[in-house]
């Protein structure tokens, strides 16, 4: 490699990684919180079943699985100011991104619910537990842990998702690499770089979600 | 103390129980055996209000009404008074057996926390698992969680223990540690209805032996007269199959 090319790499990395702190985490960890808060809404109405909220979160399912993340952002980058709603662009990949994200993450929580056995609630009843102690103690923690590895597989896919509000002008880790790719007419090597920052940060979050489920787990070995 | 009249039960267009009458008094030991389909689960269930009978009057102590027209909160006061032990022992996974048993005590009936430790370490003790009292379900064998189901459920003192098929999904060596504890409860006093294939149980530690087949009560009958002198063929017939089956 030439000694141009390895200059070009060691000067954008500490850019990159500026990105990546600032702008591509924060990115994606609202869009986490925004569509967990969500998508367990959307979920606990299904699984309680509640009139017309229950069905109003199936057709947002549908909608929003059935129609692309960057078709989504386009209509709320580019398309509200039309009407009069004008968002800047970090915002608008926020709204967009969790809108999309909920509505699949809240298919993860609910299917962990109604995996929890049905003989957990019964003997809930049967020790004396109503409906909603039964929900808090029992039957959501086991579900958490059942949901846990993929919603945490949707953390992951989510930073490098965010990747895609680089379409609507946001200037986070990959729109950078892009911009400094211009500049040096290096484009192989800058975005083999940010995929290689991209992959050490899923690396730790992999890490992370090892340590969480050992954590979770509630057969650890006691010692004798 | 426990008493159903006129019970029908069905899933879907499949009636399942056909007119049951069945009491229980306090202090009874009361063995419902039958083949399985017969609708025993069934019963139990639709006792506990797990299943939503089709017809039937349930009295329990001086409370009697239409077992269709009981209204939640009505449910809700006849369990607490009510022990359910489940086939398959449905302990709290994300639960230590200690705080299985205190579940009942703290959370449902809002025990000083300090109470139902020592109530907990006593019934603990009385089945055998102050030991395991740390241990999650699954760190935990099948006798030994069907004997902290148990104790979950005789903490809080129950009118009336129902038990479905505790032991059959216990190998026989687990099956004689769960109904060792049976017998020393029956002993203490405790008034259970106790569904099983079991027959040296219900011989020797049942006071009536209630024969159910097809949805129906067959002969309910003590339990000498049931095994020495069964007055249907029916029960007859039973008898001797699973007399069989041992020999
Ligand atoms: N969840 C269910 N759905 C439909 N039919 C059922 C269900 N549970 C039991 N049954 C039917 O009800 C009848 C009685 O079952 P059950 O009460 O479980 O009998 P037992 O406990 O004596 O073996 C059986 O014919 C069975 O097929
Ligand atoms: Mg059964």
């Amino acid at each position: 490699m030439s000694e141009r090319l390895w200059e070009i790499l060691a000067s954008s990395l500490p850019n990159l990684l500026l990105y990546c702190v600032k702008v591509t985490i924060p990115l994606t960890a609202c869009i986490y919180a925004l569509s967990l808060v969500l998508a367990f809404l959307l979920a606990l109405v299904q699984v309680l079943n509640i009139r017309f909220l229950s069905g109003a979160a199936r057709i947002y399912v549908w909608i929003f699985r059935g129609t692309p993340l960057i078709v989504q952002m386009y209509i709320i980058f580019f398309g509200l100011p039309s009407v009069g709603i004008t968002l800047n662009a970090f915002p608008s990949a926020v709204i967009a991104f969790s809108l999309n994200y909920a509505a699949y993450m809240s298919e993860t929580i609910r299917a962990s619910i109604q995996a929890v056995p049905v003989g957990q609630t019964e003997a809930g009843y049967m020790i004396g537990l109503n409906y909603f102690q039964i929900m808090t103690r029992i039957v959501l923690p086991q579900a958490a842990k059942i949901a846990f590895p993929t919603l945490f597989g949707s953390l992951i896919g989510l930073t490098k998702d965010s990747s895609l509000a680089a379409s609507i002008t946001v200037v986070e880790m990959f729109k950078a690499a892009q911009q400094i790719a211009a500049r040096t007419f290096e484009p192989l090597a800058l975005y083999c770089e940010a995929a290689l920052i991209y992959l050490m940060l899923n690396t730790a979050l992999t890490l992370l979600q090892r340590y969480l489920e050992k954590r979770l787990s509630w057969k650890q070995p006691l010692t004798e | 103390m426990l008493e159903v009249k006129n019970l029908r039960c069905s899933y879907g267009t499949n009636q399942v129980l056909k007119d049951i009458n069945f009491r229980v008094d306090k202090g009874e030991v009361i063995a419902i055996v039958g083949s399985s389909g017969s609708g025993k689960t069934t019963l139990l269930r639709s006792i506990s209000f797990l299943h939503k009978a089709d017809g039937g009057t349930i009295r329990f102590l001086d409370f009697e009404k239409d077992i269709t027209r009981l209204k939640g909160s009505e449910i809700r006061r006849l369990r607490m008074r009510l022990g359910y032990v489940f086939q398959n022992f449905n302990l709290f996974r994300n639960m230590t057996v200690r705080q299985n048993v205190m579940e009942g005590l703290v959370t449902a009936r809002h025990m000083d926390r300090a109470e139902a430790e020592k109530i907990t370490d006593a019934v603990l003790e009385k089945v055998d698992m102050l030991e395991r009292a740390d241990y999650y379900p699954d760190q935990l064998s099948g006798g030994q969680q069907q004997r902290a189901a148990i104790a979950r459920s005789i903490a809080f003192r129950p009118d009336v223990l129902l038990l479905d098929e505790p032991t059959s999904s216990l190998d026989p060596e687990l099956t004689r540690e769960v109904l060792n504890i049976l017998t020393q409860l029956a002993a203490d006093g405790i008034t259970m209805v106790v569904v099983t294939h079991e027959m040296g149980f219900a011989r020797n530690v049942a006071n009536r032996v209630i024969f159910m087949e097809g949805g129906v009560v067959v002969e309910d009958a003590p339990a000498a007269e049931f095994f020495n002198h069964p007055k249907q063929e029916a029960t007859k017939r039973f008898l001797r199959t699973v007399t069989d089956d041992c020999g």
